[in-house]
């Protein structure tokens, strides 16, 4: 179930330390065009006031 | 006939050596729930002994409490374990040298058994087992990172903690897995906290503190404290504690529309 499933990595990656509210879970439906397009805005929003994500990205080279 | 019979394809299953029997322990009995409630095999299929647990000794802790002298031969008399070693006699006090999960085990008697040996083994102290995640969760979210990578640095990826892991079976890890590749191999830092993440949330609701991963981590990574927080958020939100009977199903296979929380749902 993928409510449980979201429930429990966010409270883990907060557990480890690793900011929990860059995990963003909703449901949006194929016909609500308006809601889609509010929750991405709100998302982008959140997670520019975050910032860049430093924390268990790889960098290569 | 004789040809046809000896061109009978075994299946790849089939294959495999089964365990027929096995004594379990309290802890051991919640793995072959887990085992069950996945259908992994039938419960005819397994004859469980089941004994009953006064914890395992933890043999780097003891180690380190003799001095790191070779044990040669030992007997547990009263609440003393008593023991010859190649620096002259030694004798520590059970309750010392006990791993950390046995210290809070609250199922140290079989849960399910076709065969009970022994009288049930006295309770441990089930109220402390999550002390330890509390005090972690009330360090500031840097500080939970800072140690978070500090243990993560230890790891070798050596896969000690998965081979041990009675809930780790897959036939293909994810660690193997090469399209996609989940994770990369090497010594990389994030790769291997990646590693470690991914193992440790692949135990919710499925992480039975047996101590097998910490027990064999040939670099002492502190595995239990990340696992024992799955373990809390599983019994605070869904109540269920792995493994503890038959008829609770594994927490993410179900949920409770009037119980389960909502606040992680983003409404904008």
């Amino acid at each position: 179930m993928a409510r449980r499933k979201f429930a429990t990595l966010k409270s883990f990656l907060n557990y480890i330390g690793v900011e929990g509210d860059r995990t963003i879970f909703t449901w949006v439906s194929a016909s609500e065009g308006d809601r889609w397009a509010q929750v991405i805005k709100g998302a982008t929003e959140k997670i520019k006031a975050l910032g860049p994500a430093k924390k268990m990205v790889k960098t290569i080279g | 006939m004789a040809h046809k019979n000896s061109q009978k394809r075994v299946k790849p299953e089939d294959r495999k050596k089964k365990v027929i029997g096995v004594v379990a322990r309290g802890c051991t009995t919640r793995s072959l729930i887990i085992h069950l409630q996945e259908r992994q095999y039938e419960r005819d299929d397994v004859c469980i002994i089941g004994v009953p647990c006064d914890g395992y000794v933890d043999g780097k802790g003891l180690k380190v409490k003799i001095g790191g002298a070779d044990i040669v031969e030992g007997t547990v008399d009263g609440g003393q374990l008593k023991m010859k070693t190649s620096d002259g006699d030694k004798t520590v006090a059970l309750k010392d040298v006990l791993a950390e999960c046995c210290l809070t085990c609250r199922f140290n008697n079989p849960i399910i058994s076709d065969v009970m040996i022994g009288s049930p083994a006295p309770a441990m102290n089930p109220d402390a087992e999550y002390n330890d995640v509390k005090e972690f969760e009330a360090k500031s979210i840097e500080e939970r990172w800072a140690y978070f990578i500090k243990e993560m640095e230890k790891c070798i990826r050596c896969n000690a903690c998965r081979q041990a892991c009675p809930s780790c079976y897959c036939p293909t890890c994810f660690v193997e897995q090469s399209q996609p590749q989940w994770v990369g191999i090497g010594e990389d830092k994030t790769d291997t906290q990646v590693f470690q993440f991914m193992r440790l949330y692949h135990m919710v609701g499925r992480c039975v503190d047996c101590g097998s991963c910490v027990s064999v981590c040939p670099m002492g990574v502190d595995l239990r404290k990340f696992l024992k927080k799955i373990d809390k958020d599983c019994f605070e939100m869904f109540s269920n504690r792995a493994g503890s009977s038959m008829e609770d199903m594994p927490p993410l296979g179900k949920y409770d529309e009037h119980h389960d929380k909502q606040d992680f749902i983003y409404n904008p």
